[in-house]
């Protein structure tokens, strides 16, 4: 163990003081900077895990007819090897560049909630061992990455395996959504004098729209998760066709949430391209404002197109027409970013070092992915390819080609920053070049494969004219890859133990965390150089020729939210696109024939008063924050604890609905109606349940007399929570008991 | 009828329709000396007679839902954010009860005539009933302009900040595809007024179900999908607009040194 000290303390990332409990150190960190390497270090874990099962399906592939692989241990391999690649290595490493360096390039001490960040990082290790742990109870899911139903379903998965990835993907995706949460208050809450909106960096300014895009499209899966669940434990009919369900709404959900998926780990890539590129040629990015501007174009775009998945379904001409249509629009955008980075390097005086070569390499990956992906959007030709070796090619020339490349090129970017030594350059080139050639050798060739009509997914297949030795080529290429991601683990041990120190600039960058020491300090800055450009080093350095200033012009770029409105607001945001599934599913099976209970045994007057009820408490909170704000501390608490009697009242009520609907004998498996509408009414009633344990906690806060001061940023996040379950109630209220009344 | 005997006789001269876009006119003239953007105004009376007289129209009046929705596109979205780009870049717009330059308002105004004028009672009603249509037809340009004064405001500071006015349009945008999802999927009619055989006074009910394939059904879908997809990306250009104006004079060398 004290080996592994001394060279955690040698790279100054262990203080003296923090040498005899160095675990502990590690383990309880809320430091930003630890948190990202804590995320970095499991996604490599899992990384290595992905890596294997994909070795074993790359053998298993390699030659015809092949019995290596049992086909039950295949579909394991490759359910696994897909969700761990996307939700354990992709989102992890990403969420922990974003965690280190954004910060660092805002000039801020830390996230905007540590002890949140940390909760987040710790689902994720969570997440993954249940996922795992699928192995060890009964065999692990064989559904495919996105479990298409009603294969997921009980009746043709009986084991738990489906039941531990849903379970793992909730954990992570709450996960995921906390952590977005907290980097998109951090950047706008956090930001050092000066550092307008309109001067972030390009990384920070991608995570911050990224950050969006978690939040809006996460809680859609997390929804479907919890629906999946319930069809699974409690017997209910969601997904399941023979019950009146319908399998293709899980393909919505999964789309709604996986298109932009797709998104959520390409955006910080586009933000690493856009960070380095500059850096490597010498040369401020071209185009700053259509680099930023793309981005988010990119995020909305990506959240209107999900139908693209479904050509196949048979949703209709119709459908698939306008999806065609939108789908297209999104080459646009990545258009313009492609053209930006190359303008960059147009002209610049580059530099050749391993990260850019990664970045070179992403870059022309990219193209092709992209031309790959117009064929996808294409209805007519998507039917053609669609779950061919050709559609596997294209999304890992997304997801390794772009994504893998520059996060391989930002981690030996980054990687001085973080330990204050450099990666050696000769393994780095070797990295580079094995991987770069491994995996143009892997997935070129499957295109070729995928239009000889070999499918995806297939355990084994005959020895048709040339699949064999495209196969084979295509494992050749999987194992110099695997010699890559070797060799880095190599590099990056060997280079943390003795590597060339690297000094603060190692790469003549322009953005603040090249200001910091390597390792930053655990207070990251002691000094920061002065900001009115977005390239602050640049001007430190160069005084006489300066970029332009970049002036304020809007008070939205210099003034920054109360953090603790920003978190609940954007907490708000991401329950409403979960209550959202919810609802809209309740709605589409509420019109669907189907006998047993309906909504006509609910019982309207009584809910009527019990809801006016909850409608009272939003105003009782109000007059609360009033009260406060007038400085009358008994009226508040008084105010609060009438809220939170209403909230018990309603809570009650519900109870009783609840239990007269199960005295006749209505069960959550009854029908869709029985279903649905326990799910909708169950979750607001956990909300309704949550917000009132806020609400005491608020309360005992206010009876020790910790408002003293008049206002209370805790009060009014939670009086905002609080509008907000009211406000799902008045939707839910009139959907579940008003709308049947109307027809 | 055919198609192209369509296109030519299915133009209504709605002379209400014509007088009122003449006064429009006359009234802009005579109110505004500066007439710099006279073309927009133009525009919007050229839009506002197509959506209102051309074949469009006809097959809104009880043939096609998706031509009634690509018409309640034009009013709610295209022709209110016409209107108000073609007024005086001096004009304020701070006028009337203070409640209406809340953007809380202006979004209730823009989302809430969608959702409201497509419960099926009233949807029907507007095709069947020719006050309710014209109370349509007046809601919608009305409410649309509140929408759009948040974010066309002629006097800039009237207008929502580049962020807020982001998150304003990006909000409307998702609750309008919400209900174009509904519409789109729902296995229940929207507007049953359009599967009934309708008088058909045109003879073009043929040529509408079997020669442009228009299903009952899919007419319907389509009806959704334009709510769904075009009507999100005409927000999505305006949020486009606004990152444009959000990045414009990034390099300001008016306001000097920091």
């Amino acid at each position: 163990m004290n080996e592994i000290t001394t060279v955690l303390a040698r790279a100054g990332l262990l203080t003296v003081e923090q040498r005899e409990h160095w675990k502990m150190a590690w383990l309880s960190t809320v430091d930003h900077k630890r948190i990202g390497i804590l995320y970095m270090v499991t996604a490599l874990v899992f990384f290595v895990i992905g890596g294997i099962e994909a070795m074993f399906i790359r053998l298993q592939l390699a030659v015809p007819n092949n019995t290596l692989l049992h086909p039950d241990t295949y579909n394991m391999l490759f359910t696994m090897h897909g969700t761990t690649m996307i939700f354990l290595v992709a989102m992890p490493v990403l969420f922990g560049l974003a965690n280190y360096i954004v910060p660092l390039q805002i000039g801020a001490r830390d996230m905007a909630f540590p002890r949140l960040n940390s909760f987040g990082f710790w689902l994720v290790p969570l997440g993954g061992i249940l996922l795992h742990f699928s192995f060890l109870a009964g065999g692990a899911p064989a559904v495919g990455w996105f479990a298409y139903a009603p294969l997921s379903e009980t009746p043709y998965s009986s084991q738990l395996g489906v039941d531990y990835w849903a379970l793992a993907l909730l954990v992570l995706g709450i996960g995921s959504v906390s952590t977005s949460i907290n980097l998109l208050v951090t950047v706008l809450t956090q930001r050092a004098a000066h550092m307008t909106l309109r001067r972030l960096p390009l990384f920070s300014w991608m995570i911050f729209v990224n950050s969006f895009l978690v939040i809006l499209a996460l809680p859609v899966l997390n929804a479907g998760l919890a629906m999946l669940l319930i069809d699974r434990r409690l017997g209910s009919h969601f997904f399941l066709p023979p019950g009146g369900g319908s399998a293709i709404m899980w393909q919505h959900i999964f789309w709604a949430f996986g298109h932009p998926e797709v998104y959520i780990v390409a955006i910080p890539a586009f933000g690493i391209l856009s960070e380095v590129i500059p850096v490597f040629s010498r040369k401020p990015i071209f185009g700053y404002e259509f680099v930023a501007g793309s981005t988010v174009a990119i995020a909305f775009l990506s959240l209107l197109v999900w139908a693209h998945h479904m050509f196949t379904v048979g949703l209709g001409h119709a459908v698939d027409l306008f999806f065609v249509a939108s789908s297209l629009l999104i080459a646009i955008p990545t258009g313009v970013k492609v053209l930006n980075w190359s303008g960059t390097m147009i002209g610049g005086r580059v530099r050749l070092d391993t990260p850019m070569l990664f970045w070179i390499a992403a870059l022309v990956q990219f193209l092709f992915a992209g031309l790959t992906g117009v064929s996808h959007a294409v209805a007519a030709l998507d039917w053609q390819t669609k779950n061919s070796y050709y559609l596997v090619a294209h999304f890992h020339f997304v997801f390794v080609g772009l994504i893998v490349f520059a996060i391989l090129g930002g981690l030996h970017y980054w990687f001085p920053k973080m330990s204050g030594r450099m990666l050696s350059e000769r393994l780095g080139k070797w990295t580079f070049w094995l991987m770069t050639i491994g995996f143009n050798l892997t997935f070129i060739i499957q295109h070729f494969l995928g239009l000889a009509g070999m499918p995806r997914r297939v355990y084994t297949y005959p020895d048709l004219p040339g699949w064999g030795w495209m196969n084979m080529v295509s494992t050749i290429g999987a194992f110099f890859m695997a010699a890559a991601a070797l060799l880095f683990v190599w590099n990056l041990a060997a280079s943390l133990l003795r590597g060339k120190l690297a000094g603060d600039n190692p790469w003549n960058g322009w953005t603040l965390e090249w200001a910091a020491n390597s390792p930053p300090p655990h207070e990251n800055f002691h000094e920061l150089p002065p900001i009115r450009s977005r390239r602050p080093l640049w001007d430190d350095l160069n005084p006489d020729r300066p970029d332009p200033m970049v002036g304020t012009k809007w008070r939205a770029e210099t003034s920054s939210p109360e953090k603790n409105t920003a978190i609940i607001i954007a907490f708000i945001i991401s329950e409403t696109g979960f209550f959202g599934v919810l609802i809209l599913a309740y709605l589409f099976y509420s019109v669907m024939p189907q006998v047993g209970p309906s909504a006509h045994d609910l019982n309207l007057p009584k809910t009527v008063i019990f809801s006016l009820c909850l409608f009272a408490s939003s105003l009782t909170i109000w007059r609360s924050e009033v009260s406060l704000l007038q400085g009358r501390q008994r009226a508040m608490a008084g105010w609060l604890a009438a809220t939170i009697l209403l909230g018990f009242i309603f809570i009650i009520g519900q109870g009783l609905e609840y239990w007269g609907l199960f005295q006749s004998g209505v069960r959550v498996s009854s029908n869709l109606f029985a279903t649905t509408f326990f799910t909708l009414t169950g979750f607001h009633g956990l909300h309704v349940f949550v917000g009132l344990i806020a609400l005491l906690i608020v309360l005992g806060l206010a009876l020790t007399g910790d408002f003293k001061q008049g206002r209370s940023p805790a009060l009014k996040a939670v009086g905002l929570y609080w509008h907000f379950v009211d406000v799902v109630w008045v939707l839910v209220f009139s959907v579940v008991y008003l709308l049947p009344h109307l027809r | 009828m055919t198609t192209a005997q369509f296109i030519l006789s299915g133009w209504t001269w709605n002379p209400a329709v014509i007088l009122t876009d003449a006064l429009a006119l006359v009234v802009y003239v005579a109110a505004f000396r500066d007439r710099r953007r006279i073309g927009w105004f133009a525009t919007t009376l050229g839009v506002l007679l197509f959506t209102l007289l051309s074949p469009l129209n006809t097959l809104a009046d009880g043939y096609l839902f998706s031509a009634h929705m690509a018409q309640h596109i034009l009013l709610l979205l295209i022709v209110p954010a016409l209107l108000l780009l073609s007024l005086p870049r001096s004009l304020s717009l701070a006028v009337g009860p203070r409640v209406f330059s809340q953007p809380l308002a202006g979004w209730l105004a823009g989302v809430g005539a969608m959702w409201f004028w497509h419960a099926p009672a009233l949807c029907n009603a507007a095709v069947t009933s020719r006050p309710v249509h014209a109370l349509q037809i007046v809601s919608l340009l009305v409410l649309g302009s509140l929408f759009w004064r948040q974010i066309l405001a002629s006097r800039e500071e009237e207008r929502l900040s580049p962020p807020g006015a982001v998150l304003y349009l990006f909000s409307a945008c998702v609750t309008c595809s919400v209900l174009g999802i509904i519409i789109t999927f729902s296995p229940v009619t929207v507007c049953s007024i359009y599967t009934m055989q309708p008088s058909d006074p045109l003879g073009m009910l043929r040529t509408i179900r079997t020669d442009w394939g228009f299903s009952p059904e899919r007419d319907q879908q389509i009806g959704g999908l334009l709510m769904w997809v075009p009507m999100c990306l005409i927000y999505l250009s305006a949020i486009f607009a606004q990152i444009a104006r959000w990045f414009a004079l990034s390099a300001s060398p008016a306001t000097g040194k920091a």
